[in-house]
């Protein structure tokens, strides 16, 4: 890794050593030994809870208990987003997190936000776990922005005791037979989808005019959908209330409705259901660098990776991480993290005009 | 010995009270005008400042950019944000009439049925303020839903059935106007109950002395009288609700979306576009404070004709 990310080391030799200098003066003065304890004086005294930004549902302690195994009693401080824009809006706002939770196509937004910072990765033993290809997907120009952790998809979710679609197909989202039992999620990447549905080459570098159809299919069909969810409680408490039945959805969502004892599917669209990977973030200029590196390396166990699979049905990228149940690992694909490239499914990645696409899907929701 | 003259004692007495009145005026108006100017002028200047580009996110010093007006040019040519504008203008109307028509009759009958218990009684109407707003609009979605209190009471008398409920209940611009309407009356029934409370009563007694029906007394004494509360309370009901987001977005779906959620969503959840946000922002206050002024003057022009 990078010798410029060692942020530990950064920190001890700039304005730290002043302090050491005060507070260990004796043992600076007494022996080597004393610099070694003066530094881990230093180091202990990142104080007040470590901030994470993340979503909602991964604020449980078993998904960072090997966290609190080390720093007993220091339970992280959660803020949620509701996705990548929000937290950027949040951030911006002065939101300033230890810890955030973007998804892969976010990593080079985030990386040139200025709002967080490469990790070291010496301090992330479990790393060598991860899967390398999202270990890879998580760098950017050579620096490791983005620690994977749970992956998953972005599909349809339905009532397989009300819905019977014609095909699997994003069109299922816009089906006029289900006229005001459908729910999309409150995110640029419907027009992403769309692009998909609409048979375009690259949807998430659309040229103008190809905006323009996607945009207009999502006007043309908006009067057909009940809600736009931002909040994943929201949605999941309308389609167990019976007020949806088709759902743009994850993995977790169809996993929640089983446990209502709903008759659910989980749909992978023929042109093909979208794909994520989320990326642990370090915020620029944390004074919890220690333990913002254990919490990402907490998130990053075999232990964690499980729980997450076993409970809310995403995969993990710890290659050792497996889930119980037979059936997740086949409705959900857990064990195959190839199913999240093509052409399988389409890995969430960059999108170059993406304050363009969020401008024209807040003209959706508007029109 | 000094010989003190009565001019010469009563002299500085004058100078002493312009002293005391000239440090009490700005101590009382100190802390309100700085709190205007604080809270309320800078933030505005900012968010002015925000719409023509002047300044770009969170940066309010230091980073300043060139002038623009192309964010108020495109939302003055786009029927996208000026339509949203125009619907949430219809659902606040709707909502304010409807409120005002409901408070008037319990406003009504608290200030002139002569009840000695009208203050029990208002305290009554204004209890659910002592619950959160949100627990209150959330409840509505519990009676509303497709399994909630109506559609469960219509499924056991048996006027639908349990596959056919009434959908348009939750999630639609019904939905919206209703919970609306639900938490402003008391908003509305508080200043019309002053208005009609306050006016002299032998003025109904003089109109039935002339010959005037109940009715023609109510119309031509009573409802001309209490205007200034009926107007306090709708502007009090049309305000906020035009910009309202909490509500919209908790049990309005695609179809209750209004033009405070987009305000709202172009600062917090879409990528953020807080120069559009801004001029939105500003479209609504200039609207709504252009509406206050005009109704303000129609408010007096009544007073001083029905004075």
């Amino acid at each position: 890794m990078h010798e410029g990310d060692d942020v530990m080391e950064r920190r001890l030799r700039r304005d730290d050593l002043l302090k050491l200098a005060a507070t260990g003066a004796v043992g600076l003065i007494a022996s080597r030994s004393g610099l070694a304890e003066a530094a881990r004086a230093q180091l202990a005294k990142e104080s007040g809870r470590l901030q994470v930004l993340d979503w909602v549902g991964y604020e449980v302690k078993p998904l960072w208990a090997p966290y609190l195994q080390k720093y007993p009693g220091q339970k992280p401080k959660f803020t949620f987003m509701t996705n990548e824009a929000n937290a950027l809006a949040k951030m911006s706002a002065g939101l300033k997190p230890d810890v955030v939770r973007p998804y892969v196509g976010y990593v080079q937004d985030f990386a040139e936000s200025g709002f967080v910072q490469p990790w070291n990765t010496k301090l992330i033993p479990n790393l060598k776990h991860l899967n390398p290809t999202m270990v890879k997907a998580g760098q950017y120009k050579g620096r490791q922005w983005g620690i994977p952790e749970d992956w998953g998809f972005d599909a349809i979710l339905y009532r397989t005791d009300k819905v019977r679609p014609k095909a699997n197909s994003w069109s299922l989202l816009f089906d006029d037979r289900y006229k005001g039992k459908i729910a999309w999620f409150d995110d640029l990447n419907q027009l992403v989808w769309a692009g998909y549905y609409l048979g375009f080459k690259k949807p998430y570098d659309q040229s103008d005019a190809q905006l323009k159809q996607s945009q207009n299919l999502l006007k043309s069909k908006k009067k057909l959908v009940r809600i736009f969810w931002s909040s994943e409680t929201d949605m999941q408490s309308a389609f167990a209330s019976g007020d949806i039945w088709i759902a743009y959805a994850w993995p977790a969502d169809w996993v929640a409705m089983r446990g209502k004892h709903l008759k659910v599917a989980y749909m992978y669209p023929k042109e093909g259901a979208l794909s994520w990977v989320g990326m642990l973030m370090l915020g620029k200029g944390t004074s919890r660098p220690e333990h913002a590196h254990a919490f990402a390396n907490a998130w990053s166990s075999q232990q964690s990776g499980a729980w997450l699979e076993d409970n809310y049905g995403y995969g993990h990228s710890n290659t050792l991480a497996r889930p119980k149940s037979k059936e997740l690992v086949q409705a959900l694909k857990l064990t195959n993290p190839g199913a999240l490239a093509e052409p399988h499914a389409h890995i969430d990645r960059h999108i170059p005009r993406r304050a363009l696409y969020a401008r024209l899907w807040e003209e959706v929701k508007a029109s | 010995m000094t010989v003190h003259s009565p001019a010469a004692e009563a002299a500085p007495q004058p100078k002493r009270r312009r002293l005391r009145v000239d440090l009490t005026t700005p101590g009382l108006l100190g802390l309100p005008v700085t709190w205007l100017v604080v809270f309320f002028l800078c933030p505005l200047v900012f968010v002015g400042a925000y719409s023509i580009d002047a300044l770009h996110g969170p940066s309010l010093f230091g980073e300043t950019h060139k002038v623009t007006l192309a964010a108020w040019h495109d939302f003055f040519h786009s029927s996208v944000y000026l339509g949203l504008f125009w619907k949430s203008v219809k659902m606040s109307l709707v909502v304010s009439a409807i409120v005002v028509a409901c408070a008037y009759p319990v406003a009504y009958y608290l200030a002139l049925s002569g009840t000695k218990r009208k203050y029990v009684l208002l305290l009554v109407l204004i209890a659910p303020f002592l619950t959160s707003y949100l627990l209150r609009v959330l409840a509505w979605k519990v009676i509303l839903g497709n399994r909630g209190v109506l559609n469960s009471f219509l499924f056991w008398t048996g006027a639908r059935s349990r596959d056919h409920p009434i959908t348009q209940l939750l999630y639609s611009r019904f939905a919206v106007i209703l919970v609306l309407a639900y938490i402003w009356i008391p908003f509305v029934a508080l200043p019309i109950f002053v208005s009609l409370e306050s006016f002299d009563r032998r003025l109904l007694e003089a109109a039935g002395d002339l010959g005037s029906s109940r009715w023609q007394a109510f119309v031509r004494v009573t409802l001309p009288l209490s205007m200034p509360g009926v107007i306090a309370g709708f502007l009090f009901v049309f305000i906020p609700t035009v910009g309202e987001f909490v509500t919209p977005s908790l049990v309005g779906g695609t179809s209750g979306y209004m033009y405070g959620n987009q305000i709202s969503d172009l600062f917090s959840t879409g990528f953020p576009d807080w120069q559009t946000g801004s001029v939105l922002a500003l479209f609504l206050l200039g609207v709504v404070a252009l509406l206050t002024a005009a109704l303000t003057r129609f408010l007096q022009f009544r007073d001083v004709a029905t004075g």
